[in-house]
C-alpha cells in the first residue's frame, strides 16, 4: 500500500477514533505509523475533521422547530372524540338538520355567488349529510390550521373572535380547478354548524372581494365574504345573515 | 410507538437531521420544512420498522430522498462528474478554527451535491463509511472515494475564502496608501 491509497482510506476513518478495531482501515494506520510524512497528514486530517465537526454541530437550529414538528405530527393523526356523547350530539345535529333540510326545502333562485364558492358550498353540504368525511378531526380548531399548514393547505392567519370560541369539529381539504381550498366546521351553541372557507387570494378568479365582510343569501345559506391580505375567508351556514353576523365580530 | 418514544426520537435527531438539510438545501426554510416532512413520514411509515436500532439510519435515508425527490422538480444542478474532480495537494490544510461557523458552513454548502452529502454526514452524525453508504444507498467504496475527494473540495473552498479575506485586506491597505501619498 502506498501513500496515496492509505491517504484515500483514512479520509474514511473518523476523528472520535471509533474506526480503530475496523479491519479495513488496519493496513493504513499501520502504515501511517511507519511513515512519519503520512503520519504528520493523518494527524493533520484528523484535526480537520474534529474541527469541522465542532462547526457544524454548533450551526443553530430554529427554536419553534422541535415544537411545532410534534404538533404538526399530533394534528396529522386521525384524532379520536375525546367524549362519546358529544359525538352522539353531533351526529344527531347532522341527522336532523338533514331532515330539516329537506322538509323546508323550497325552490330558490340563484344568488351572485362565485363557482369556487358554490362549490364550497356543495362540498360543506356533503360534510353536512355524512355523504363525505373530514380529513382531519379535532374540537381545538388551532390543531386544525397547523394540520391545514403542515399539509400545505390554506389556512387562516387568525380566526375571528367569536368563531374562534367555538368547538371545531374537523376541516377538508379540496380543489377548485386545481387550486386547493380548505374548509373548517365549528359547532355553534345553539346547535347547528358554521363553517369557514378559505383559499389564497392570488388564486381566486375574483378580484372584486374587499376586506369589508359581503353577505350573500342563497336558499338555505347565508355566506358572507371577505378578503384579509392574500387570503379569501368565506364563512357559511344554514340560518339567516343576522346569525351570521354575529361570528364576523 | 408511543407519543413518549416519538418525542424522544424527535428530542434526538431533529437538530442532527435540519443541520443535515441546511447542507443539502438552499436556505434554513427548506431544510427545517424537509425535517419536518421526515417526521411526517415517520410518524406515517415509520412504524414499519421492525428493528429500532435503525431508526437513525432510517431518518437521514428518509430525509435524503425526500432531498432529491424535490431537486427532481428545481432547476438542475450543474452536472459534476465525479472523476473530473482533480485530487487536491493534501499538505494543503487550512485551519477551520480561523473561520467563523456561517463561513464554514457556506464552504461546505458549495461543494457539490454528491460529495456534500457524504461529508455532512461523517461530520455532523460521525456516520462510518458503512453507515453513509446505507443512507445514501450507494456502494461504500463509493462513499470512501466521495469522502476523499470531497474533503479535497472543502479544502479548496476554504482556501478561496481564505484568499478573498486576505484581498480584502490587502485593498484595504491599498487605498490607504494612496491617500497617504496624496
Amino acid at each position: 500500500m502506498d501513500n496515496r491509497e492509505a491517504k484515500f482510506i483514512l479520509n474514511a476513518y473518523r476523528p472520535g477514533g471509533q474506526d480503530a478495531s475496523d479491519p479495513r482501515f488496519a493496513d493504513a494506520l499501520e502504515q501511517a505509523r511507519r511513515d512519519p510524512i503520512l503520519e504528520r497528514w493523518f494527524s493533520e486530517s484528523i484535526a480537520f475533521d474534529a474541527a469541522m465537526t465542532e462547526k457544524l454541530r454548533a450551526a443553530e437550529v430554529p427554536p419553534d422547530l422541535r415544537e411545532t414538528i410534534l404538533a404538526g405530527v399530533k394534528a396529522s393523526r386521525p384524532l379520536r372524540w375525546s367524549k362519546p356523547f358529544i359525538k352522539l350530539a353531533i351526529a344527531a345535529a347532522l341527522i336532523s338538520m338533514a331532515i330539516l333540510s329537506s322538509l323546508i326545502w323550497h325552490e330558490t333562485r340563484r344568488a351572485p355567488l362565485a363557482e369556487w364558492q358554490n362549490q364550497a358550498l356543495d362540498v360543506v353540504s356533503s360534510l353536512v349529510r355524512n355523504e363525505s368525511s373530514f380529513d382531519a378531526q379535532s374540537h381545538n380548531a388551532d390543531e386544525l390550521l397547523v394540520w391545514l399548514r403542515a399539509n400545505h393547505a390554506p389556512a387562516a392567519q387568525k380566526l375571528p373572535d367569536n368563531l374562534g370560541k367555538l368547538e371545531s369539529i374537523g376541516c377538508k381539504t379540496f380543489s377548485w380547478n386545481g387550486i386547493p381550498v380548505s374548509v373548517i366546521c365549528f359547532m355553534r351553541r345553539d346547535g347547528g354548524l358554521i363553517h369557514l372557507v378559505t383559499m389564497n387570494a392570488s388564486a381566486a378568479s375574483d378580484r372584486a372581494i374587499r376586506r369589508k365582510a359581503n353577505l350573500v343569501q342563497r336558499g338555505d345559506w347565508s355566506t358572507a365574504t371577505w378578503r384579509e391580505g392574500d387570503i379569501i375567508y368565506m364563512l357559511a351556514l344554514e340560518g339567516s345573515p343576522d346569525q351570521l353576523r354575529t361570528y364576523l365580530l | 410507538m408511543s407519543e413518549i418514544d416519538f418525542q424522544q426520537l424527535v428530542d434526538r435527531y431533529y437538530a442532527p437531521l435540519y443541520r443535515f438539510a441546511l447542507s443539502l438545501s438552499r436556505s434554513e426554510v427548506d431544510a427545517a420544512d424537509l425535517t419536518q416532512q421526515t417526521f411526517f413520514l415517520w410518524a406515517s411509515k415509520g412504524n414499519q420498522l421492525r428493528d429500532r436500532s435503525k431508526a437513525r439510519s432510517w431518518l437521514f435515508t428518509t430525509l435524503y430522498r425526500e432531498f432529491l425527490s424535490r431537486r427532481r422538480h428545481e432547476v438542475c444542478f450543474p452536472k459534476v462528474e465525479l472523476d473530473d474532480v482533480r485530487e487536491q495537494e493534501m499538505s494543503i490544510s487550512p485551519t477551520v478554527n480561523a473561520f467563523d461557523r456561517a463561513t464554514v458552513l457556506q464552504a461546505l454548502r458549495e461543494v457539490e451535491e454528491p460529495f456534500r452529502a457524504p461529508l455532512t454526514l461523517f461530520y455532523l452524525e460521525q456516520f462510518s463509511y458503512q453507515e453513509i453508504a446505507d443512507v445514501l444507498e450507494v456502494p461504500a467504496g463509493t462513499v470512501m472515494s466521495r469522502l476523499s475527494r470531497g474533503k479535497a473540495l472543502l479544502r479548496q473552498r476554504l482556501l478561496s475564502k481564505k484568499e478573498v479575506l486576505e484581498n480584502k485586506v490587502v485593498a484595504f491597505q491599498s487605498d490607504k496608501g494612496k491617500e497617504s501619498h496624496g
